[in-house]
């Protein structure tokens, strides 16, 4: 409960005054000379305590009277600081953006119902109110109105406000919403949430939002608008994941695009059309018809698409139709080489059997195809012995490997290796007998790990590789039948690293790293453990694994150019541009534009974290393109909470309304929560009730 | 000079019904009333058997012609009674304003109970009392007797406490011939012991006859606002609102009543309640009347 005339409540000390007259009054009394004293003793002896009950119950009405008068006067209202009729409110209105509003389960979406609820809301402000809007979905955005106490401005604000694909909690919207209410004046708050309710996202951080829903209730009333049928769980059928297959893809290929289609509605989906798209190219999409998907059921259509040039391309598969659309479209940014660039710097090159040095073996597992179609293939492998190894050649690889290559060798290019690797080479470190820690003391700045002493291990009780420690882009070796391979594995040189700076990829059996990497600028630095020809063990020969880990690898190095450029709805876009720093501006989705300023940094970088909207953004003036996928989340269980567990996960119960409701329900709402009425009534009551007990108490008023 | 005690008006209404005693008193004249003691007047009650010293003037000579036998006659005696009128005069009686106050009321019933006895040649003596007894005066059936009742009962001021119970029981053993006792008193004393004082006259052969004397204030406490009620017989006071008081005094009060009149009834002592508010005239002409049916009820 809270007053919104406090200072009224200050009228109770009247209570003071009938206790006082009680006790210190004293009236005169008119002299009687009186026979029949013995009959008035009986009688007095009889009757006094009773009088003295019923004269206490009097004056304890009477004070009550007072005290309910000085309570009516203070305005009580329902639990929180609420408005009373025709008070000037501060309302602050947050609207759920997240993907799940878009849901058409009634007239038009819930954003849409959200709207005109916030639109019935402000017919019905008494005079005097302030409006402050948010969306509320992953992030808290202010919308507006910038004046607030502008009707005209607000109703415009209400209007514009749209969708977007993230998903989110209330927690965010809460939060703001304690601060926003320090920015009005007025004594009288309301909070209007108008939200579906969605299940997954409230429950995602009960604890937090249970705790700030409890810093709000003590200062305004929320009012939870339900936009969403509470019945009726709407159809929903979400592109839910898009694969291509592993390795570097190269331009003119027909790509084959396995799209993953996800029933997450309660009825089965009917009738769909599931299609890819290049580019935006809709005249060659290629499309499949979906009889019929189960409730929960996961469906993986493939379908081809062409690639036909080099560079970044937008890769979009679509679903529909459905009755939620936020889902029903996945972009992609694909990068599509023409071809990859290898140098193999080998250390240790078998003029006698070329077979048996590492050049040969990487060359076969970068380029695993006939070694007549090698020149047309799109990875392309030169090797160069360590002594002919010239920094010149830099500049036309893309990927570097050094096999066993003795440290002072790579002195003199230390400088500009490490160079390369920043402006976004790959370059791969083997291991062998001629590589010493001491003599790759000058890449120390580049390696992701300090390499130790060459460890020798007895042919009975070799190393082994632990492919259950896969991570990065070697973490489909945990799966088979790359784990069993890699398993297999027998070493006996290796090259061991302390823990690195970056990541270990991959470990040995005793826990120790194997295959490390770090990011260096743009580029990246990996260092295997043991040798890449068969002095380290076996690995080499066992297919299986060495050459999926270079496959590996290439599909990295070649993703590597657009990794950035896929991302979920809501997180940042990171660019960095090769030119010097430039005003750049981001174009949204829905053609909306804004500025990000010049690049800065080294490298330089321009981040964009407007991204609350799915589809393919724009970094201009250099084109580049990103693709941003909806936050699936938010749309794979599209069950409302109840009311019961909306209260349960507030901590209170706030007011219930369902967007529809008519605005004399709105105002009807706010009249309900003060106690004035009520108290008047009581106030009443209680002056009847002394009224009729000082009556019976012979008493005359 | 006429006293103020003897009203015309109450007077003609009484003297008209008479106040005859309803059971045997002892007269020293022949009177009206009838005598313990067996006479030869007028009307024949036994034969009693002729003993030497007889006068044989009593004998009856038919009752010895038909049984050979001297016999004298007898007959009952006809004599005058005492009326002894015992008024209250203690504080209590005090109560009451101008022709409502209780000792007012008290005297001129008193005086009129005299008249009424003189004027049927009977005797009245008057006695008050109040702690203790205060003034007296002997029976006497002169017609100015009254006017010495009177001018008694007019002197007589109130004061003292009420006290009648060991009174009454002095009185009893005082006072062998057998007579009409009326008391006048508001009552406002220890009623077990008043009823023994009573009783005691009862069993010394008097006719009793209480006339309980009591204002209409007394009876139904029909007061209001705030009031601070001055005890007349003694110094304490009570601060009270009497209104709220009223059902339980209404209660004592009339409980005590009940106990009064209930214990008169049992010891055959008249009860006559008197109310101060009711002009005397028509309350004692309503008891003469009573008394009148009542004795040829007898």
């Amino acid at each position: 409960m809270s007053l919104l005339a406090p200072m009224m409540l200050a009228g109770a000390v009247a209570v003071a005054l009938p206790i006082a007259l009680h006790f210190l009054y004293k009236p005169r009394h008119k002299p009687l000379p009186w026979a029949a004293m013995t009959f008035l003793k009986a009688s007095l002896r009889q009757t006094s305590r009773r009088l003295k009950f019923k004269e206490y119950v009097l004056l304890a009405l009477r004070c009550l009277i007072l005290l309910l008068l000085a309570l009516a006067l203070a305005r009580p209202t329902a639990g929180l600081v609420a408005g009373g009729r025709g008070e000037g409110v501060d309302a602050v209105f947050l609207f759920d953006t997240t993907a799940s509003m878009t849901a058409r389960d009634g007239p038009g979406s819930r954003l849409d119902r959200a709207k005109t609820a916030a639109l019935a809301v402000l017919d019905n402000l008494p005079p005097g109110s302030t409006v402050q809007a948010y969306s509320c979905a992953d992030r808290t955005t202010f919308l507006g109105p910038v004046t607030p106490g502008s009707r005209d401005q607000a109703r415009e604000v209400v209007k514009a406000v749209g969708p977007t694909a993230t998903s989110g909690d209330p927690l965010a919207g809460l939060s703001e919403a304690v601060a926003a209410l320090d920015r009005g004046l007025s004594p009288t708050k309301e909070v209007y949430l108008f939200s579906d309710l969605q299940r997954s996202g409230w429950q995602r951080q009960a604890a937090a939002v249970r705790a700030r829903a409890a810093e709000l209730k003590g200062r305004a009333t929320l009012l939870l608008v339900r936009c969403g049928d509470p019945v009726r769980v709407p159809t929903n059928v979400a592109v839910s994941g898009m694969t291509l297959p592993p390795g570097v893809t190269a331009v003119g290929s027909r790509l084959p695009v396995t799209v993953l289609v996800t029933n997450t509605g309660p009825a089965t989906a009917r009738g769909l059309t599931v299609a890819v798209e290049v580019d935006g190219r809709r005249t060659e999409a290629e499309a499949a018809t979906v009889a019929e998907l189960a409730p929960g059921e996961t469906r993986p259509i493939t379908l081809t698409a062409k690639l036909d040039r080099p560079g970044a391309q937008v890769l979009t598969a679509t679903v529909g139709p459905d009755d939620l659309p936020a889902d029903n479209r996945l972009d992609r940014v694909l990068g599509v080489r023409d071809r990859v660039r290898c140098l193999i710097v080998d250390g240790r090159p078998d003029a006698a059997d070329p077979t048996r040095s590492a050049g040969h073996f990487l060359q076969a597992a970068l380029a695993p195809v006939e070694a007549v179609r090698r020149r047309e293939y799109v990875v392309e492998v030169g090797v160069v012995p360590a002594d002919g190894f010239a920094a010149g050649r830099l500049a036309d690889a893309d990927l570097v490997i050094l096999a066993d290559v003795p440290g002072d060798r790579l002195r003199p290019h230390a400088e500009r290796l490490a160079g390369w690797v920043r402006a976004g080479g790959t370059l791969v470190v083997g291991g062998g007998a001629n590589v010493r820690p001491d003599g790759y003391a000058t890449l120390d700045g580049l390696l992701p790990a300090k390499l130790e002493p060459l460890a020798v291990a007895p042919l009975d009780t070799p190393f082994r590789i632990a492919p259950e420690s896969a991570d990065g882009f070697l973490s489909q070796l945990k799966d088979d039948p790359f784990r069993i391979v890699t398993a297999g594995v027998e070493l006996t040189r290796v090259n061991p690293q302390q823990e690195p700076t970056g990541r270990t990829l991959l470990r040995l059996a005793d826990g120790r790293p194997f295959v490390t990497s770090r990011g260096v600028g743009l580029g990246e630095v990996v260092v295997v453990g043991t040798a890449l020809d068969d002095t380290g063990g076996n690995w080499p020969a066992r297919a299986g694994s060495f050459l999926s880990v270079w496959q590996f690898l290439l599909a990295d190095l070649s993703a590597r150019t657009v990794l950035d450029r896929n991302r979920t709805a809501g997180e940042p876009l990171v660019y960095h541009p090769p030119a010097a720093p430039q005003p750049f501006e981001l174009t949204r989705p829905d053609g909306t534009t804004k500025s990000l300023g010049p690049a800065a940094g080294d490298p330089l970088t321009v981040t964009a974290t407007d991204t609350q909207l799915a589809g393919v953004y724009r970094v201009e003036p250099d084109a580049v393109r990103f693709a941003v996928t909806p936050d699936l989340r938010d749309t794979a269980d599209l069950t409302a909470l109840t009311d019961a567990e909306a209260e349960q996960t507030l901590g209170f119960r706030p007011v219930f309304v369902t967007a529809g409701d008519g605005p004399a329900d709105w105002a009807g709402e706010r009249g309900r929560r003060e106690w004035t009425v009520w108290l008047l009534l009581l106030v009443f009551v209680a002056g009847l009730a002394e009224a009729g007990w000082a009556w019976a108490c012979g008493r005359a008023w | 000079m006429p006293s103020t005690l003897l009203q015309p008006d109450i007077l003609a209404r009484a003297e008209a019904l008479g106040l005859a005693a309803r059971q045997v008193v002892e007269g020293l004249r022949v009177g009206d009333h009838k005598s313990p003691y067996r006479g030869f007047s007028v009307e024949f009650v036994q034969h009693r058997e002729y003993v030497p010293g007889d006068d044989i003037r009593h004998i009856d000579w038919k009752s010895y012609a038909r049984n050979d036998r001297y016999a004298l006659k007898q007959y009952e005696q006809e004599t005058n009674y005492v009326g002894h009128l015992l008024v209250d005069v203690s504080n209590s009686m005090r109560y009451g304003d101008g022709p409502q106050n209780k000792l007012a009321y008290a005297k001129l019933l008193a005086a009129s109970l005299a008249y009424l006895i003189v004027h049927q040649r009977d005797s009245a003596a008057v006695r008050t009392f109040a702690a203790d007894w205060g003034a007296e005066l002997p029976a006497g059936s002169q017609v100015g007797h009254v006017h010495a009742v009177c001018r008694l009962l007019q002197a007589a001021q109130a004061g003292d406490k009420t006290a009648v119970g060991p009174l009454l029981e002095r009185f009893a053993e005082r006072v062998t011939r057998r007579g009409l006792v009326f008391l006048v008193s508001d009552c406002f004393t220890d009623v077990p012991g008043l009823l023994k004082g009573l009783q005691h006259l009862r069993f010394r052969g008097h006719e009793v006859v209480l006339f309980h004397v009591l204002h209409r204030d007394e009876e139904e406490f029909p007061l209001d606002g705030h009031v601070r009620f001055i005890d007349l017989e003694g110094s304490e006071q009570i601060r009270a609102r009497p209104h709220l008081l009223r059902p339980a005094y209404l209660l004592a009060v009339n409980a005590y009543l009940a106990e009064l009149s209930a214990g008169c009834d049992r010891a055959r002592i008249g009860y006559v309640k008197l109310r101060t508010d009711r002009p005397l005239g028509p309350a004692l002409a309503e008891y003469l009347i009573r008394r009148r049916q009542m004795g040829r009820a007898k």
